[in-house]
């Protein structure tokens, strides 16, 4: 617990002190757990504009923002070293969007997998690479549903 | 400004930013909702100012649930901020003496100015930063732009040279602020807008509502200060 708090306490406050790779996760959908997903989809994909209104709504309330960002700590972790807590994370909360029908998949399929692409930028290039692919979560309601 | 003056208005500032931030979770897991309402009726009792001490205890037991039920921070530096804050003026209840007040409220401010001053240090040493590159890269790659219109601005190097400096030169002379009531006042709104616009492009409101929660308690070690010397 001290591992956690001590950092808190007494705070380092190196932000975007440097920029490493940046985390997209994308899901796919099997039908059983030995299946690999044929389409992967993005999560959360960035609207093409945010107006006023809107922005001024997620100044005060903006829950699927805030989620996404820890879905992404959670990400980078993940770039650091497996985590079965990191990965958990990740697909139950991937699960409970697509039973709030946030992301719509067929009936025929039972399982959801995600995978991690890495995007780094080096000597003006792109680097895209998969980094990670989870294992299969169950589309069953594991209290979070709306 | 008086000491308690101080920590009135930033348990007011506090409980509004736990309130927002309770909102959000109760749109998560069932641990996080129950969490969520539980803080949600906390932060209105703080803000009204009822037992300071026994609701920032319980708030304080809430938040070290969360860190351990998310091993960490859920939202990164503004759950850091949201609990030093917290843990600081707790700690002014519980103190024996007022120079025991003074030392946990004037760590708040020492942490607040650090907030800003470390984070300008690390970008200024950063070639990437000083060049605008790093921006660039943040609003290219990183998953933070709120938008595709809002990932554009990387396609501007100049605007990204010019934020770059903009931003290390506020963070590195905030705390030149702490000679002057005015200047810090100054300062503050500067800063507030500067968390306003990281809320608008890369979508942290919760860094725009628990910085100010700080403001207070930094005008009153700045007025303390300028007695002490």
């Amino acid at each position: 617990m001290f591992k956690y708090l001590l950092p808190i306490i007494f705070p380092s406050w190196r932000f975007f002190s440097s920029i490493g790779p940046s985390p997209r996760i994308e899901v796919g959908f099997v039908a059983d757990k030995n299946s690999e997903p044929q389409e992967w989809l993005p999560f959360r994909a960035l609207p093409q504009s945010i107006n006023f209104p809107l922005g001024l709504q997620r100044l005060f309330h903006n829950p699927l923002w805030n989620e996404r960002l820890y879905i992404n700590t959670c990400a980078e972790h993940l770039f650091e070293g497996h985590s079965e807590f990191r990965e958990r994370e990740i697909g139950q909360r991937l699960v409970v969007a697509v039973l709030n029908r946030e992301i719509v998949a067929d009936d025929e399929f039972h399982y959801l997998v995600f995978r991690i692409r890495a995007l780094e930028s080096e000597t003006g290039q792109v680097r895209d690479e998969v980094v990670f692919i989870s294992k299969p979560f169950a589309l069953v309601d594991i209290g979070g549903a709306q | 400004m008086t000491l308690e003056l101080a920590v009135r208005l930033a348990e007011i500032i506090l409980g509004f930013a736990i309130f927002q931030q309770s909102l959000e979770f109760m749109r998560g897991q069932q641990l996080e909702k129950t969490l969520g309402i539980v803080r949600a009726v906390l932060a209105v009792l703080l803000m009204l100012g009822l037992q300071p001490l026994l609701v920032e205890s319980a708030l304080l037991v809430t938040a070290v649930i969360l860190i351990r039920r998310f091993q960490g921070p859920y939202n990164g530096g503004s759950d850091t901020m949201t609990l030093l804050v917290l843990l600081c003026l707790w700690l002014s209840h519980v103190a024996p003496t007022r120079y025991w007040q003074e030392i946990a409220l004037g760590y708040l401010a020492v942490q607040l100015t650090l907030s800003y001053f470390q984070s300008g240090w690390v970008k200024v040493v950063n070639p990437d930063w000083r060049s605008g590159s790093a921006l660039q890269k943040v609003f290219a790659l990183s998953a933070y732009p709120v938008s595709e219109n809002a990932r554009l601005w990387a396609v501007r190097p100049q605007l990204m040279f010019f934020i770059s400096w903009a931003v290390i030169g506020f963070e590195l002379i905030f705390p030149l602020a702490l000679f002057n009531q005015t200047l810090l006042i100054v300062a503050l709104g500067i800063a507030a807008l500067f968390h306003l616009a990281n809320a608008c492009l890369f979508g942290l409101n919760r860094f725009f509502w628990i910085w100010p929660a700080a403001f207070p308690v930094i005008v009153w070690f700045q007025g303390r200060l300028m007695n002490a010397f």
